[in-house]
């Protein structure tokens, strides 16, 4: 019973939303709706499951003193003063909440995206090698790309703005478009394995 | 060649082209031109929806187009409703809506509004479609739309003009599958550089009116709307740390064939 119900509930939702969208009644309109107000409220749900699930595997570090713990001391301490932050003053403009996201959040995210930046020079200074045909092929493009896509490209000669320009809107999006087919072909198989019944690995366990 | 030193040359590579200014010459490409001339089509009162679908992480590279793009909405006394539908996307989009709206005098529940974050996109996408009341019944501040002047003539996508996602990841194309496809509503993008080159075959299709790709794109918008920011402050410090990179794979690589 426990698989079933959910079998079912998944094979009504999934068939009324297809359906659904064919049919322009007034009815079917207002049912959607209401579909749509329960998919947001059962999502929050599930966020709430993400922070205890968050907690609880840092609280068994914390408490075992597995490598790191420190860490996870940190995580835990940032999500508690969030959540006190938020629920006292709220989230709005002028509240401890906003300021913590504002000044301590915001630059820490910032600052390791930027990290991103050394980490990629050393990377490909060590790694970017024309080892075969096709890896300098792969060479030649990353270099006239990372040209024409800055002003520099532009001075050095018009050539190589439209060369990367080329680059992007001919083979790179070819490439892109057989992504997407490929990736709206297997939703569209995997949705209707799960609205069938055929695929259950969502529903855990064996 | 030390790790240390490439990190010393990038990081000078940054920091001196924003102190010193190099002033490269730059080019508006056809997709940025596009975003332009759509908001620029539009007339006075018409409705613009801007969603801010980034995390804070990227900050840096989105917030110099989301102000371009907003600047030029301004200008032309455009409504903007903006929105986020990344939790992060809130608090900064709602600063960057607010501080660019001052610049311009505009007046919060007339010109402009900040509806908040809704989680679950794929539902708020979807519900937006049928009543936006429905899906945000208040502002980021609580107040009720129906008291807000700015959305008492605004009910659904039916009444937008333009949607305008301000993004780091993909979100645009559940934009496409849902407001696009479904609503046939017009969808310009303002993404990250790593994430624009994805979106070129909607532009293909038509599906994406047009695309400001990180902060060139910005750079790009700056320069249409003759209001220089962070986006061109930027470009001379992008482009000397890419001929940074590009030289330091051409040294490794001299290196590698003279081993080998």
């Amino acid at each position: 019973m426990a698989r079933r119900i959910p079998i079912i509930v998944c094979f009504v939702f999934g068939l009324f939303m297809l359906v659904q969208f064919f049919v322009p009644h007034g009815l079917s309109g207002a049912a959607y709706e209401t579909v749509l107000d329960w998919m947001q409220i059962v999502f929050v749900f599930t966020l709430l499951v993400g922070a205890v699930s968050y907690a609880k595997l840092n609280a068994k570090k914390v408490s075992r003193k597995e490598t790191g713990w420190g860490y996870n001391t940190i995580g835990l301490v940032g999500l508690g003063v969030m959540v006190i932050l938020g629920l006292w003053k709220g989230t709005g403009e002028g509240t401890p909440f906003l300021w913590m996201f504002n000044n301590v959040q915001a630059p820490m995210q910032s600052t390791m995206f930027a990290l991103l930046a050394f980490f990629v020079a050393s990377a490909a200074y060590r790694g970017f090698r024309a080892r075969s045909w096709e890896a300098g092929v792969l060479l030649v493009v990353a270099i006239v790309v990372m040209l024409g896509r800055v002003p520099l490209g532009n001075l050095i000669s018009q050539w190589i703005p439209d060369a990367a320009n080329w680059i992007l809107r001919t083979p790179s999006m070819a490439a892109k478009r057989g992504i997407y087919i490929g990736i709206g072909l297997g939703t569209i198989s995997t949705s209707l394995r799960i609205i069938l019944g055929i695929e259950r690995t969502y529903l855990g366990g064996k | 060649m030390s790790r240390q030193l490439i990190f010393v040359l990038i990081a000078l590579s940054v920091a001196i082209p924003l102190v010193i200014k190099i002033g490269l010459p730059n080019e508006v490409t056809s997709e940025v031109m596009q975003v332009y001339e759509e908001i620029d089509r539009l007339g006075p009162g018409s409705v613009v929806l801007v969603s801010f679908d980034h995390e804070a992480s990227s900050l840096p590279e989105v917030k110099p187009m989301a102000q371009a793009i907003l600047r030029h909405c301004f200008a032309k006394r455009l409504k903007v409703i903006g929105l986020a539908l990344l939790a992060e996307g809130t608090a900064i989009g709602e600063q960057i809506l607010r501080e660019t709206a001052d610049e311009y005098e505009a007046e919060y529940g007339r010109d402009y509004v900040f509806l908040g974050f809704r989680p679950q996109f794929q539902a708020a996408i979807l519900g937006m479609g049928e009543d936006i009341r429905r899906v945000f019944p208040e502002d980021y501040s609580n107040t009720p739309l129906i008291r807000l002047p700015i959305m008492r003539k605004v009910r659904d996508y039916r009444d937008i003009a333009l949607i305008i996602s301000v993004t780091d990841g993909d979100m645009p194309v559940w934009w496409v599958d849902y407001a696009v496809s479904r609503y046939h509503k017009g969808l310009a993008v303002a993404a990250t550089a790593v994430m624009a080159t994805s979106f070129y075959p909607f532009l293909s299709s038509g599906q994406m009116i047009g695309l400001l790709g990180g902060l060139k794109g910005a750079a790009e918008y700056e320069m249409l709307i003759e209001k220089p920011g962070m986006g061109q402050k930027g470009m001379d410090a992008q482009s000397v740390c890419h001929l940074v990179i590009i030289l330091l794979v051409i040294a490794g690589n001299v290196g590698y064939f003279m081993r080998k």
